[in-house]
């Protein structure tokens, strides 16, 4: 590994590909902020109040809110009680999308909350951690004209949270209840056009079924779904970048193989490094345009993960090689220490995913927080997660501080050095500095741009240009890391000046005793030959 | 339909364009009888529109509905609003809907204004979103400046339409006399401070749905308060609005407090012209009905004690029995098993 690229390019040739690189790295920026609309959308659907008249004339089981064929609606339970119609008849509608609008398979996923209007009554209040059960069930079809087929039906119970902001007294009858939103629905894939939620309160008294849930007013649904045009823009951003990156990687695994030696375990997760972010870049999801493919979502997910781990295992095993003590590592094993919490970490997460989202292909509506267990569970995993990020970062700064000691100590007592060792320490502590820095460069736009994407709303004007804020964030900071691990293995490849010229190790008089404690470095064989010409170089300029 | 009836409605539309009232409309709200408005010629017999409205009721026959059910939800948040106080928002079966109280310049009118733009704006925007409408959201302002739709970048508000259509149908009236006389400044300004009442208080929500559902993805969208909470907001409003006259800056004439000492009101408060006469007595000319016969709280030092609702006059205090539903068990929506409770109370009635 001591013949990096990086070490034997001229500060301007690095100049020139840093250049390149921030010339992409600005115009991913610029492709979401200009090009891409904002990533999602919510919308806004009030349900309305159909009444079941099945009882009476067989008719079709799914009730339509408008449109063909739609059912007989009430406008206000008032209306309802002066028809004497029973909370078991009545069943909250909603069409999506709303009319006029098609549903495309460009929306990748479409997550639904619920917002209940509970009004305060004083002799109907609503019980302490009082429950609602629902009887939900989705249809789609594709053409207005066309029979419901049913998606998927349960029977779900969902908390309620409510506060009251004013005083429980007669005066304030009427004033709704402050209610948290509750998940509702979560599929991943939208590969039809039209959708029906048909949403019943079952009431049993004798199971205490919907019973103290207060005056329920209305059920207000927002959906959510990618903006087709984020998506395209995704997708485009993604087809470019895959060849990118695997060209990238079929150069740096050539450079690797055409060396004497067997590559050693850095240019392995460097290596592995370049596969999950091809693995992150293949654009699977075109296949979602054609495909009722629901488990993208999840796969996603994975995907992600796998790079999330892939990088922290990088880092910590870059600093681990890179420590200058007299420890032979080369080996996965030498840090499980490290290795391990990561492991732990996105093992918890996954398991997680798989019972958030995996479930929820095969129940829409399932959501693990809604239950106690559930949520229990959940919060398990998540902190047992955060308890080995955190492990993680501990043992990441320990050992940057260690290697920072080390480059110290080393610092001071390189003159004495002979100039063979020298330079190898040199280069060792300048590519350490090189990554530590673009490392910290990309982690604080990360962070700086999440915060700027948290914090102001989704888009800024500039006169006529509207920036999308979010998009922005999201296009630039997945250029940045493919960037990052372009850079990565553009520069940290075997340099090329080690072949075809004579090893001429012995000129350099690099006596055995020393070629022994260089082995922290692992790659001594070829390094003094490169670090004798750098050298050699340095000495004519 | 008889053609006497459509010549009597025909008066009355002529009487409504010529009466300096723009709430008349607000008559929709009494107009359940009608039925469902949906065919243009309903559009002609409908009271209390001036012609303009007409147009616009023909033009978007879907959205009337709204427009009658926001006047509904208007009027009754007014009456709940002002239960207690002398003008208790009791409408007339005539138009005016409200009296003459609402057509001179006085607090009740602006609040009156407001609350129906802003009933406007809500209701229709409320039928957005269940559907009822198909010219929501895309048509008018779509966010983030890429026009190509809802397939590529979403929607705009539902409420940005229901905010529009109520400025362009309830302003209507001022706007047509070229918001030049100080009470169609006063009129236009209260509409608009309505509005802002939605407006300013939408609640902002955000759902966070990244990998393993993390805020690295994160969607916020704006929702409605309630209406009781609208209503609230501007009661509050009326009890600190501006009284207010007309100045000239330039060439535009613009409303200024009329005590220059006070702060100049802004765009959510209500301003007024005429100071509200005291509502005490029956005077039908003035289509204020008075207190007589209104039920007060003989404890109360408020508005709603006796000693202020019957404005000095005295009150009856009757003992009645009522029959009231106890240990009632409800379910959500609909059915309520009672019993029936006796009890004797103390009724006050002003003199």
């Amino acid at each position: 590994m001591a013949g990096a690229i990086i070490e034997n390019m001229s500060t301007k040739k690095l100049c020139i590909v840093g250049g390149i690189l921030l010339i992409f790295q600005v115009i991913a920026f610029l492709v979401g902020g200009l090009i891409a609309p904002s990533p999602t959308t919510a919308v806004a659907y009030t349900s309305v109040k159909c009444i079941d008249v099945r009882k009476n004339h067989h008719k079709t089981k799914w009730l339509t809110p408008w449109g063909p064929n739609y059912c007989e609606k009430i406008k206000d339970f008032d209306e309802a009680v002066s028809r004497q119609i029973e909370a078991n008849d009545i069943v909250f509608a909603v069409h999506i999308p709303l009319p006029n609008k098609e549903m495309s398979p460009w929306f990748q996923f479409m997550l639904f909350i619920m917002q209940l209007d509970i009004a305060f009554k004083m002799d109907n209040d609503l019980k302490e951690n009082a429950e609602i059960t629902l009887d939900v069930s989705l249809a789609y079809r594709d053409d207005m004209f066309d029979d419901w087929e049913e998606i998927a039906h349960a029977i779900e119970l969902r908390k309620l949270k409510c506060t009251f902001g004013s005083p429980k007294t007669l005066e304030s009858e009427g004033r709704h209840y402050d209610c948290d939103f509750l998940p509702f629905m979560e599929i991943g894939s939208v590969a039809h056009k039209y959708y029906l939620i048909n949403i019943r309160l079952p009431v049993n008294e004798r199971k205490g079924i919907n019973v103290g849930i207060g005056e329920i007013k209305d059920i207000r649904l927002v959906g959510i779904h990618q903006n087709g045009g984020f998506t395209k823009v995704w997708f485009a951003m993604k087809t470019f970048l895959t060849p990118s990156i695997l060209i990238i990687m079929v150069w740096y695994w050539r450079r690797i193989t055409l060396m004497t030696r067997a590559p050693v375990l850095l240019e392995k997760v460097i290596f592995a490094l370049g596969i999950s972010m091809t693995f992150i870049n293949i654009p699977v999801e075109w296949f979602s345009i054609g495909f009722d493919w629901t488990w993208m979502l999840l796969f996603g997910d994975i995907r992600q993960g796998i790079f999330y781990a892939m990088l922290l295992s990088f880092w910590i095993i870059f600093c681990g090689e890179h420590m200058m003590d007299q420890n032979e590592r080369n080996h996965l094993s030498g840090y499980w220490k490290q290795v391990g919490p990561i492991a732990v970490g996105s093992f918890c997460l996954f398991i997680f995913d798989m019972c958030e989202r995996g479930v929820q292909l095969k129940n829409p509506f399932y959501s693990i927080w809604t239950t106690e267990v559930g949520t229990e569970l959940a919060m398990a995993f998540i902190i047992v997660a955060g308890i080995c990020l955190c492990l993680y970062f501990l043992f990441l700064c320990f050992m940057v501080f260690q290697v920072f000691r080390n480059i110290s100590g080393k610092q001071s007592s390189l003159p004495a050095m002979s100039k063979a060792r020298r330079l190898h320490y040199e280069g060792l502590i300048f590519r350490f500095k090189f990554l530590m820095l673009i490392t910290l460069a990309c982690a604080a736009m990360t962070v700086i741009f999440f915060i700027v994407s948290q914090v102001t709303e989704g888009h800024w004007k500039w006169g006529d240009i509207t920036i999308q804020v979010n998009s922005a964030f999201f296009t630039g900071i997945y250029g940045m890391w493919n960037l990052y691990v372009f850079a990565l293995m553009f520069l940290y490849a075997p340099s090329h000046k080690n072949y075809g010229e004579d090893q001429s190790n012995g000129d350099l008089g690099v006596n055995s005793g020393e070629e022994l404690q260089l082995t922290t470095t692992i790659t001594h064989v070829d390094g003094p030959t490169e670090v004798y010409k750098l050298a050699r170089k340095e000495a004519q300029e | 339909m008889s053609p006497e009836y459509f010549l009597r409605s025909l008066l009355l539309i002529i009487l409504a364009t010529f009466s300096a009232n723009a709430s008349n409309w607000l008559y929709l709200a009494k107009l359940s009888s009608v039925g469902s408005i949906s065919e243009e010629e309903t559009c002609e017999k409908l009271k209390g529109l001036i012609q303009r409205q007409v147009q616009m009721c023909k033009r978007n026959l879907e959205v009337m509905d709204s427009v009658r059910r926001g006047a509904q939800l208007a009027i009754e948040e007014c009456q709940y609003q002002f239960r207690n106080r002398r003008w208790n928002c009791s409408t007339l079966d005539t138009l005016p809907v409200f009296g003459k109280v609402v057509t001179q310049g006085t607090r009740e009118a602006a609040f009156v204004y407001a609350i129906s733009s802003a009933g406007v704006a809500f209701a229709v925007t409320r039928a957005c979103s269940s559907g009822e409408l198909e010219k929501c959201g895309c048509d008018r302002t779509v966010q983030g400046g890429s026009p190509q739709g809802f397939q590529w970048s979403g929607c705009s508000d539902n409420i940005a339409y229901g905010v529009a259509f109520s400025q362009s149908f309830v302003d209507v009236r001022e706007r047509s006399k070229g918001a030049s006389s100080n009470r169609a400044l006063m009129n236009l300004h209260n509409n608009e401070a309505g509005r802002k009442a939605i407006l300013n208080n939408m609640r902002v929500e955000c759902k966070c749905h990244g990998v393993s559902g993390s805020c690295e993805f994160k969607t916020c969208w704006k929702a409605m308060p309630p209406f009781r909470k609208v209503g609230n907001v501007l009661k509050e409003k009326f009890d600190g609005a501006t009284e207010v006259e007309q100045s000239e800056i330039g060439s535009t004439k613009v409303l200024v407090p009329k005590n220059s000492q006070f702060k100049p009101h802004t765009d959510e408060d209500l301003v007024y012209l005429d100071s509200s006469p005291d509502f005490c007595d029956h005077d039908l000319k003035n289509g204020v009905l008075g207190t007589s016969g209104r039920q007060c709280n003989k404890t109360s030092k408020a508005i709603d004690g006796c000693e202020l609702m019957c404005c000095g006059r005295g009150f009856h205090t009757d003992e009645v029995e009522v029959v009231e539903r106890c240990s009632c068990k409800f379910h959500w929506c609909c059915s309520v098993k009672c019993k029936p409770c006796h009890r004797v109370v103390e009724i006050h009635t002003c003199r």
